[in-house]
């Protein structure tokens, strides 16, 4: 067993998981979504970015290609709900909920995209 | 490669910072987290929380330790005690990843990768014609420093740091790229720019002879339009290299004894020679015959052999003086000692000798020989071998009769070859001629040159190169050589050029006529003073300055002055 492949299975597992638990529930009702899963989402995502890093496979450049697609997402949703809280001082309008989850989405998309490159990449290491 | 060793860089740079950037990305998350949760109160005296958004405000300019003290409220006693955890958090993660930046980039491995990584960036933006000089020593120097004055862009690979870092404060007169590394290994080539299709040559003149020959052949396998020369230690190496095809090969012996040979078979020869083939530093040998009778060799070296070997073919007495003559296999009655002492030499016979060839692999010892040998007898001939270049200024002192060099005399084979493919026949033409031809020779060259050594150059007869010339050709104008050395800007007068042989299609004529015609196809070489090639160049390419040349007319440009020119013309012709 590998301890670093361990790690890194770990925070991209959590990376898709605390995603999913932020999306699921109604698009527009503030009540369904929390602000610090959004936050944990955010700070694992870019955890699991940072070790990506310095991969040369070309599994390991699509794996963090796909990552940064997640911090991207996660970072504007994040922007979108300090803007429309604090900025604008709208507050949480079905609108503003809509945009913030939306964006999640997209988020974990890329997140499932992650996960399965690296299902695959183990899948291809036991055989061998 | 080189690109790949560039992206490994950056790879490794992330792959260091992972730790690092895992740290700090967790120590704010941490202490974000923790002012969303810690209770304070509002300027009502309302319990407050932290939103992520003015919590994230506060560790950042926490972290960065700018602190803009309590905002929006004042902080109560548990946001405090949480703003005290956040920045001994905050700060030490940011020293910890600064710190591993910098001892990343203080690491000596690093370091070398990224020089290297931006040498190769270097080479691979080169989009002139540049020349890869394989070791930086005498002869290296030497080479770099005459093809940079004759405007090339040279790379020095060396594996020597020092040397490398000796070259980085030499200015010279166009970009010299020094790589550290080893010649010798087929990739650093690559990387130092051998396959760049800007790649004109390729010299190998690292001290030893293996490695030289390895680079001989790295350059053309890996590059086949490259022009190689090399300098061969043996007559083996040598012989390797010319079997494939590699483009000048000199061997600094053989070299050597064949100026000697020169010189004592036809001396006025040997001056020109000498003269041409010792780069542009050269002057003009002194006329000294060496004389006929007793010699006295020292050291049974390389050299030492080969010239033993030549004195004796010229029938002349030689005594071998060297430290252990069985084990050198020296000749029946030499002399045991290194010939700097007296009575070595005396036992050797030098009262009666004529001359004496100080040829150890020591250039003091060389020097000592000179001085000694001269002390007793003041009318010795002296061959000395001249190793190194350091003590060069003791060497010209000294003033021995006949000074070999070999660091010179390798660059400045090598110089002549660069100039011109027509260089290496001329030359071994220059070799067959008789001694008074070669005089011949030595004088016409004299009409252009003071002392300085001239510079080669060619041009072939076509309608690319020089366009004028062929067009005039072509029309039926008979042009001959002398045509040609007439001075662009005053044809009464004469070029400081020669033009030294003509290869036709089935011939190679040396020294041609002036009154040869030329004809198409006709590839010159030429010799002459710097620069003065490059005004035949413009002529070749322009017909109002190559009519000029031939009739001494200025043919007016532009139709108003030509109908001008003919009135002017007819009026003269009528009246």
């Amino acid at each position: 067993m590998n301890m670093s492949k361990v790690v890194f299975g770990f925070f991209v597992l959590l990376a898709v998981t605390l995603n999913f638990g932020f999306f699921i529930g109604d698009i527009d009702n503030p009540q369904h979504h929390d602000v610090y899963e959004l936050f944990a989402a955010l700070v694992v995502s870019l955890i699991a970015t940072v070790l990506k890093f310095g991969e040369r496979s070309q599994m390991g450049a699509i794996l963090l290609a796909s990552s940064l697609v997640v911090n991207l997402h996660l970072l504007a949703a994040a922007v979108v709900w300090a803007v429309a809280v604090h900025v604008m001082e709208v507050g949480l309008t079905p609108r503003v909920m809509a945009s913030i989850v939306s964006l999640s989405g997209g988020a974990l998309l890329a997140n499932l995209v992650s996960l399965v490159l690296l299902t695959l990449d183990t899948a291809g290491l036991s055989r061998k | 490669m080189s690109r790949h060793a560039h992206k490994s860089l950056v790879f490794l740079f992330l792959r260091r910072m992972r730790m690092p950037l895992v740290i700090l990305i967790s120590a704010y998350a941490i202490a974000t987290v923790g002012f969303t949760l810690i209770p304070g109160v509002d300027d009502q005296g309302n319990p407050w929380r932290m939103s992520f958004f003015q919590a994230f405000y506060v560790v950042s300019y926490t972290g960065s330790t700018i602190g803009f003290g309590e905002v929006p409220y004042p902080f109560s006693e548990g946001q405090r005690l949480w703003t005290m955890v956040s920045i001994y958090l905050t700060v030490i993660a940011w020293l910890f990843s600064i710190g591993s930046i910098v001892s990343l980039l203080q690491d000596p491995a690093y370091t070398r990768a990224l020089r290297r990584a931006r040498l190769a960036w270097k080479v691979r933006n080169l989009n002139q014609p540049f020349y890869l000089v394989c070791g930086y020593g005498d002869t290296g120097r030497m080479l770099t420093s005459a093809l940079t004055d004759r405007g090339y862009q040279v790379i020095v690979v060396e594996h020597n740091q020092e040397k490398v870092e000796a070259l980085e404060v030499v200015e010279f007169l166009a970009p010299v790229t020094a790589f550290c590394m080893n010649a010798n290994l087929p990739d650093n080539l690559i990387e130092a720019g051998l396959r760049s299709r800007w790649c004109t040559g390729v010299i190998a003149v690292t001290g030893e002879g293996h490695v030289n020959l390895k680079i001989a052949i790295s350059a053309t396998l890996l590059n086949h339009k490259v022009a190689v020369y090399a300098s061969a230690d043996t007559r083996n190496d040598a012989d390797n290299m010319r079997s494939f095809n590699t483009d000048c090969v000199v061997n600094p012996v053989e070299e050597y004894v064949r100026r000697l040979e020169l010189a004592i078979d036809k001396p006025d020869l040997f001056r020109l020679y000498h003269w041409l083939n010792s780069g542009p530093g050269a002057r003009l040998a002194r006329s000294t015959p060496i004389p006929r009778g007793k010699w006295i060799v020292c050291g049974y070296g390389r050299v030492g052999r080969a010239v033993y070997q030549l004195l004796r073919e010229r029938g002349m007495d030689v005594t071998v003086i060297h430290p252990d003559p069985e084990q050198a296999g020296c000749p029946h009655g030499s002399v045991i000692g290194r010939g700097t002492q007296a009575e070595e030499l005396s036992a050797a016979g030098v009262e009666d000798a004529v001359g004496i060839v100080a040829s150890t692999s020591d250039d003091a010892d060389n020097l000592s020989i000179l001085i000694t040998a001269r002390a007793l007898n003041p009318d010795l001939f002296h061959v000395v071998l001249e190793n190194g270049l350091s003590s060069h200024a003791l060497f010209r002192a000294a003033e021995p009769d006949f000074l070999g060099q070999p660091s010179i005399v390798v660059a400045g084979t090598i110089l002549s070859r660069i100039s011109s493919g027509l260089v290496e026949p001329f030359i071994q033409q220059l070799l067959q001629l008789n001694n008074d031809t070669g005089r011949d020779a030595l004088a016409r060259f004299l009409r252009h040159q003071n002392d300085h050594p001239p510079e080669f150059s060619s041009g072939r007869i076509s309608n690319r190169r020089s366009p004028a010339l062929a067009r005039a050709l072509s029309a039926g104008q008979r042009i001959t050589v002398g045509n040609l050395l007439a001075d662009p800007s005053n044809w009464r007068a004469r070029l400081h050029l020669e033009v030294v042989m003509i290869r036709k299609q089935k011939e190679d004529i040396l020294f041609p006529p002036d009154d040869l015609p030329l004809e198409m196809g006709d590839r010159l070489l030429l010799a002459g003073r710097d620069g003065e090639a490059q005004r035949l160049q413009a002529v070749l390419e322009n017909d109002q300055r190559l009519e000029y040349l031939l009739t001494g007319r200025d043919r007016q440009q532009g139709l108003f002055w030509q109908w001008l020119e003919r009135r002017s013309s007819s009026h003269r012709s009528n009246g």
